[in-house]
Formats: C-alpha cells, structure tokens, sequence
C-alpha cells in the first residue's frame, strides 16, 4: 500500500518536471540546487524525450502494479510482488545514473529529481521487504 | 473476522489514495494556472523607466504587451517558437497590440549576457528580432551546457543574419551594452518580476509562459475596457 501512495506522490513530482518541459510553468521551484541547470542540460532528454516525460511513464506504471497488489485476488500471487521488484529495481538503477550526472557531470542538483530518487529507493526497499515476505 | 476487514481497509485505501491524487492534482494545477488567472495589478503610476524596450508593432496599437525574458530560458524559447508568431501575425500586424521585449538575464545562465549583448548590437543595425528568433530557435547551441565561448556562435549567427561583421564584432567585443542588459534586468526586479517569461499586458502581470489564446483573451478584455473592441474587426482570431 505505501509503495501505492509512494508511486502517486512520485508521479506528481514527474508530471511537475514534465510540465516544465512543456513550457506549461516558467521555472521550477528549487529552494536548493540548479533545477534549471539540470532540466536544460543535454541528459535532460532520453530517447528523443524529456526525462521526465519517462518518469511520468514509470510512475503511472509502478503505481497500477502497487494498486494491483493491494488487490485481494492478487494478493497471494508472488509475481506481482516480484514484478514490483523489477520495477523498482530498474529504477533504482535509472535513478543512479541520473545522480550520477547531476554530481559528476551536470555539477548541479535538481532537489525534485533527488526526491523522486529517494521515493524509488524507498519503493525498491519496500518491494523487496514485501516480495521476501512473500515467499 | 479479517476476511471481513479487508474490503473495508481495501476501501479505506482507494479513498485515501483519491484524496491524495485530488491534492496532487490542485496543486499542479494552482501551478499551471496561475500565470493566467487573475494577474497581479502593477501600480499605474510606476513607469518603464530608462532601460530599453524592443518594439514590434505600431506604438500607437492600442494594447501593450510588455515581455520579460531571458534568452537562455526554455519557457522563454518556448514562447518565442511557438506562441509569438502567433502574435505577430493576428495581433501585431492586424494593429490591435504591439510588443515591447525587455531582457531580464538570470543569474543561473551564464551565457545569456553574450547573447543579450548580441541582441543589443544586432539593434544596431536593426536587426534586434531577427537576432532575437536566431538565438531563441539555437538556444541548445550556444547555451551554458553547450559552449563556454558563446560570442564565436554570435558572430556566426550576426554573418548569417547579414549584419556587418566589423562592427557587430567590435560592439560584442567592447561590451557596451552590459550597463543596458543590467538595466533592463534591474528594469525587471524593479516591475517585480521574478521568473521567466513574465508579462504585462492591461496594467496586469502575468508569471510564466501564456498560449496564444490567453494572451488573445487578455487583448480583447483590454480592449473593451479601452472601448476599442470594434477593432477585433480587422480580423484576428
């Protein structure tokens, strides 16, 4: 269930970065760090598409699966358990690399896409626990 | 027992969820809108002051459309690609509104002083516009995160825009216009600017990138408070 509400919460973060894409909102709120440096930086767009538009997709994603999991009739199936884990794990390693080229690389932080990190750490923590628990 | 909790806990949960999704959605829609809500009213009283404004359009139009940007913002080059040619051709040319551009350079955008002052000495030789769209269409270009030399790239841009290279050189190089862009910007902290693109359009402010029909809808207001509607005649949609 809180792997649900995380993934909502980060789809809301997803969607704010998205809409600054799309020149919906001016600029980002960003009390610390760059968020403009690194929303206009060149690892901004992946596959033709702005980050964040993919971040959009994972969240709409995770939280279906999640949802789904809380469902009675999937609830003693250990592969929706499993396929949280793939998916967070996924992006657990997606969110590393975009860390990665915000610290080494870009030189900048975006405070937005270091909490979307930290809920997908979460989530990954919180699948594992569950699909373990599962077994 | 349990069994009997469980499609109660499991609606408990879809209702909490609905809440949350609910907050979510206000809030990124409070965000969205409020550029184009109610505006913020700008004192009457408070003129332009001394920086430069760029003029497109009739000054006597009789709706003033006032812009703030920095020609290192997405949004701003958003706008400019999208919405402004829409501008351009229904409201400027058709004489309901003109446009008056001031730079306002951030401070996270290292190089949007190089392209401001190329802007400034495109006006020179009066080719402000055609330097503002070159600059806003390559803003990947010449941008902090692609080149640490953006002035070779404006002298590139100032030949392909016809513009006489020795003295569009000589007025980058000099840097005679840094007083003016930092005019302007303070020009822009001054209206109470403090993003990216902003506007002013009926004595009222608006934050944040606006879509051509906004910024329509605005004009017309101010045009039937001015008494001047009959001139949506003239054809603008």
């Amino acid at each position: 269930m809180i792997i649900a509400i995380l993934a909502l919460v980060g789809l809301f973060v997803a969607v704010y970065l998205w809409m600054f894409k799309l020149g919906i909102i001016g600029s980002l709120s960003c009390k610390i760090g760059g968020c403009d440096k690194v929303n206009t930086s060149p690892w901004a767009i992946f596959l033709g598409q702005p980050v964040a538009f993919w971040g959009v997709l994972y969240y709409v994603g995770t939280f279906a699966a999640a949802y789904a999991s809380t469902l009675e009739r999937f609830a003693a199936d250990r592969r929706a358990a499993l396929l949280l884990v793939v998916l967070t794990g996924w992006g657990v390693l997606f969110s590393g690399y975009l860390t990665y080229l915000e610290a080494a690389v870009i030189h900048a932080w975006c405070q937005w896409c270091v909490v979307s990190a930290i809920i997908i750490c979460i989530m990954f923590v919180l699948a594992v626990w569950e699909w373990r628990r599962a077994k | 027992m349990a069994n009997s909790k469980k499609p109660a806990l499991q609606k408990q949960f879809t209702v909490l969820l609905v809440v949350i999704a609910v907050i979510g959605a206000a809030a990124l829609g409070w965000v969205a809108t409020r550029s184009g809500g109610g505006g913020v009213a700008v004192d009457p009283n408070l003129p332009l002051g001394t920086a430069q404004a760029f003029r497109l359009g009739n000054p006597d139009a009789p709706v003033k459309i006032v812009e703030f940007a920095d020609f290192e913002c997405p949004a701003c080059g958003q706008f400019a690609m999208l919405t402004k040619p829409d501008v351009h051709e229904r409201l400027v040319k058709t004489g309901l509104a003109s446009v008056e551009f001031y730079v306002f350079p951030l401070p996270m955008h290292a190089n949007t002083w190089s392209a401001s002052n190329a802007a400034y000495c495109a006006n020179e030789q009066g080719k402000f516009w055609e330097m503002h769209d070159r600059l806003f269409y390559t803003m990947d270009l010449w941008n902090t995160q692609a080149t640490k030399n953006p002035d070779k790239k404006m002298k590139q841009y100032a030949a392909e825009l016809g513009l006489d290279a020795s003295k569009f050189d000589e007025c980058l190089d000099s840097q005679r216009h840094y007083p003016n862009i930092k005019a302007s910007g303070a020009e822009a902290e001054r209206q109470g600017i403090g993003e990216t693109p902003s506007f002013i359009i009926g004595g009222k402010k608006y934050a944040g990138s606006l879509p051509y029909d906004e910024i329509k809808r605005l004009v017309d207001e101010e045009l039937v408070r001015l008494g001047k509607a009959d001139t949506t005649k003239k054809g603008a949609k």
